[in-house]
């Protein structure tokens, strides 16, 4: 029996982006997401470039379109377990973890009150950290509550209940596994920042103000742990010298051996952050070659005409910091061929683009390189899409999206 | 106006380079990560970044004339970390195969000594010299294998069938040892004389950097002294190059086996200084019998009793020798050939160093257990292997014992590293 539905593996720009268009043509379209909320990386950011607009309004468009449509159905804290059978009729296993928060949530509140064990902000890049009940972040999608029920005692969980007069709670709340039938599987499992601890010579992860560029635009986010000033970390101080390493892990064979396409724009971007906020800052670029391909070169342009923006031609090797806990860069300026150490109040190190699921088994036996970006599988009815096949901007990831909505179309139509 | 500066690729030597051990520089992407991460790199123009674009551009005439290569002692942090697997170290490895190919003169002898067919052609002309020499004493004798005692005076050996094995007796010092390899060694310091002297012409004609701050520089006596007590005594810059346990390693290990040598030196030296001048000119030409002139002769007197503080200094020689070897070699068989190449020229003197420590402690053991049969074989492969060391020495590797002498002189002379200790 032929299946002319499609799943949609993760719920980021891509794979909303993908659900919706499939779902618009009369396909019945399911998301499974990890996290607890749709948006994925997007999310997370402050604002968008080139137009320098805010995610929200992307995003709020692509929920305004999944409410409105009963062909989308999204499970959120949901994973791939396993996939049997073939083109036209899949069988998918699926887990749901527990969220402890049912659908009568208003999101007062009341049990974020209520709880008092902490863990890292995953959402804030750990800049934060939050309680056992929680909501990501104030756009969250759905809005809806979760509670970290594994993680804290029986009294806690019985005093998030307690501060809930919605009975919206469930302290049975328990792990649920489901099957789906589907007839072709879009793969948008999209990217994570690659680790700052492997960049041991930058003091990645040690380094009181050396951040990574997607801490960097949570700090500069106005739903961020700082309402968006952009302070350092250790001192909470507005930075006056601040610089950018480019490239810190990409292009690189002993960490990720290929260009991440967005980092030099999203730098970019963030001098204009910091420009809004301090028109005194002194910047500083550390690239290797500074790629803004096709009409983003305008961006550049516009954004290097700063006279308080230093471009430096060369990649920053090391980085410690003094007692004042400022990180004292080493880089050799390739052009002047002099190396020197430079000291600033602010590091944001430009990282890369690593796919989700680097180093683990895909579940559908689709191939990857050696990177773990997915190729190919088009004609198993199996398509990849956004940031899971290559590192892209928001813009290019709506394109793949698209197209992969209409490959996965193709795939059910006419069996 | 600024002039056109057209720049023209030598792409015959970019290849020669590729083919000597820099093959994978044309990965480079200039990102200077090598340059930054070098322990010992000055600010000022620092390498091996730039010598990598020089490289790619073909730019001849400043990377043979270029000191910074003798600045670098190979710790291979810069190939660990390049993103590109461009291997910088590879690169300045390569240029100083280069320098030992090309700087000193007879450029057929660096040619036949870059490959190891080259270098076993080579290795005939000791082999033919020892065996036509070999062959003539075994037709005087009787035997390729002759066993000796005693005669009368130094270094006299008498035909005994219930003899010893003496090296001395088959090849008599005065006539077939010490000249030619007096020879040899002559040979080789004239080439090196030469060698140094366009290796330095090479450096004045690189551009200067105007030193305006008034400090002054010392003179090359100076530079040289300090870069004796520094650099070859204490090893500062090398202890500097590279910071992990197998860094140290390494330099301890070259330390080991250069004080291996210079002890190995002093004895040649003394045993040769006591035969020639005690022996010979004081005993035999003035004919001096006193006291302290026989001590000289008897210093001077091969075999050494066990017992001699010369003899026993030369086994501590050997011991350190191939101690030293031992780590350098366990080494450069650990290192990951993706980050660090290892090129003809790092074997082949490893190769040499091994044979004359192996053939030499050999040679001793047999000599004094007595098989004739394996001792002169034995001692016949020590002759033409240290012929080969010191015969064709400015062509090796080791040719660095005096070039990167010289370099690190020149580099204290101009202020390209500091006089004293590094750092």
């Amino acid at each position: 029996m032929s299946n002319n539905s499609i799943l949609v593996v993760g719920g980021g720009f891509a794979g909303i982006t993908a659900a919706l268009e499939a779902a618009e043509v009369g396909h019945e379209v399911y998301i499974i997401e990890t996290k607890p909320y749709l948006g994925g990386r997007v999310a997370q950011l402050n604002k968008y470039f080139p137009k320098q607009c805010p995610p929200s309004c992307g995003l709020e468009i692509q929920f305004q379109r999944i409410k409105k449509n009963p062909n989308v159905k999204f499970y959120t804290m949901a994973d791939l377990v396993s996939v049997s059978g073939g083109p036209g009729s899949y069988d998918v296993k699926i887990k749901q973890r527990p969220r402890y928060v049912n659908n009568k949530c208003t999101a007062c509140g009341e049990c974020e009150k209520a709880s008092w064990t902490k863990f890292e902000n995953e959402f804030e890049f750990g800049l934060v950290k939050r309680k056992a009940a929680y909501k990501t972040h104030p756009f969250m999608f759905p809005m809806q509550y979760v509670v970290d029920g594994d993680r804290i005692d029986s009294s806690e969980l019985e005093a998030i209940k307690n501060a809930c007069q919605y009975d919206a709670v469930e302290v049975d709340d328990a792990e649920r596994s489901f099957d789906l039938q589907v007839g072709s599987i879009v793969w948008a499992t999209g990217w994570k920042p690659y680790e700052l601890e492997k960049l041991e010579t930058l003091g990645g992860g040690k380094l009181a103000n050396v951040v990574s560029n997607m801490q960097f635009e949570r700090l500069a986010a106005a739903n961020g742990p700082t309402e968006g000033a952009i302070v350092r970390p250790s001192d909470k101080q507005a930075p006056k010298r601040i610089a950018f390493v480019q490239c810190a892990g990409s292009r690189d064979e002993n960490h990720l051996n290929y260009c991440s396409y967005i980092c030099c724009m999203a730098s970019l971007k963030h001098v204009r952050y910091l420009r809004e906020q301090n028109p005194d800052a002194a910047i500083v670029i550390y690239y290797i070659d500074l790629r803004t391909p096709g009409r983003y070169d305008k961006f550049k342009a516009m954004t290097c005409d700063d006279p308080k923006l230093t471009l430096v031609k060369g990649k920053v090797a090391g980085i410690v910091e003094d007692a004042g806990k400022n990180p004292i860069v080493t880089v050799e300026d390739a052009v002047s061929g002099i190396k020197s150490d430079e000291m600033f109040d602010m590091v944001v190190l430009a990282t890369g683009m690593q796919p989700s699921t680097a180093g683990q088994q895909i579940q559908i036996g689709a191939q990857v390189d050696e990177e773990g970006f997915v190729v190919g599988g088009d004609d198993k009815g199996f398509v990849a899409a956004g940031c899971a096949k290559q590192p892209l901007d928001v813009m290019k990831t709506a394109q793949s999206g698209t197209s992969a909505a209409l490959k996965a179309i193709q795939t059910v139509v006419g069996r | 106006m600024s002039n056109t500066v057209r720049v023209q690729p030598d792409l015959k030597f970019v290849k020669e380079l590729q083919t000597v051990g820099g093959d994978s520089l044309k990965k480079c992407y200039q990102c200077a990560t090598c340059s930054v991460v070098c322990p010992l790199s000055p600010a000022d123009s620092p390498y091996p970044r730039k010598e990598m674009v020089w490289a790619q551009w073909g730019l001849k005439d400043r990377l043979v004339n270029d000191i910074d290569i003798w600045l670098c002692h190979n710790c291979g942090t810069c190939s660990d970390l390049c993103p590109r697997g461009a291997k910088p170290g590879d690169l300045l490895a390569a240029l100083r195969n280069m320098a030992y190919r090309n700087l000193a003169p007879f450029g057929f002898i660096g040619k036949l000594m870059s490959n190891m067919g080259g270098a076993l052609m080579l290795a005939l002309v000791p082999a033919v010299i020892y065996l036509l020499i070999w062959s003539a004493q075994a037709a005087k004798f009787g035997t390729a294998f002759p066993l000796f005692t005693a005669g009368e005076g130094h270094g006299a050996w008498e035909l005994a069938k219930d003899g010893q094995v003496i090296y001395g007796g088959l090849f008599p010092g005065d006539y077939f040892i010490d000249p030619i390899f007096g020879a040899a060694f002559a040979f080789m310091v004239v080439c090196f004389y030469l060698g140094i002297q366009k290796m330095l012409k090479g450096f004045d004609s690189q551009p200067r950097v105007f030193d305006l701050t008034g400090v002054k520089k010392p003179g090359m006596l100076e530079a040289f002294i300090d870069t004796l007590k520094y650099e070859v005594f204490n090893h500062t810059q090398f202890n500097d190059c590279g910071d992990d346990e197998e860094d140290k390693k390494r330099a301890n290990g070259h330390r080991m086996l250069m004080f291996a040598f210079i002890i190995l030196m002093f004895v040649t030296g003394t045993i040769a200084a006591g035969h020639w001048v005690g022996g010979w000119f004081l005993e035999h030409v003035l004919g001096l019998h006193i006291g302290p002139v026989e001590l000289l002769a008897r210093l001077g007197s091969t075999p050494l009793p066990q017992d001699s503080v010369i003899k026993v200094l030369a086994n501590i020689g050997a011991v350190l020798m191939v101690f030293g070897l031992w780590r350098l070699t366990k080494r450069r068989q650990s290192l990951d050939p993706k980050k660090f190449g290892s090129s003809f020229y790092d074997w082949f003197l490893l190769y040499v160093i091994w044979t004359i420590a192996l053939t030499g402690i050999g040679c001793e053991i047999l000599r004094l257990l007595n098989i004739e049969f394996l001792a002169y074989p034995t001692y016949f492969i020590h002759l033409i292997a240290v012929f080969m060391l010191i015969a064709y020495l400015p062509w090796t590797k080791l040719g660095h014992l005096v070039y990167r002498t010289v370099a690190l002189t020149y580099a204290k002379k101009i202020g390209r590293i500091p006089m004293g200790a590094a750092k």
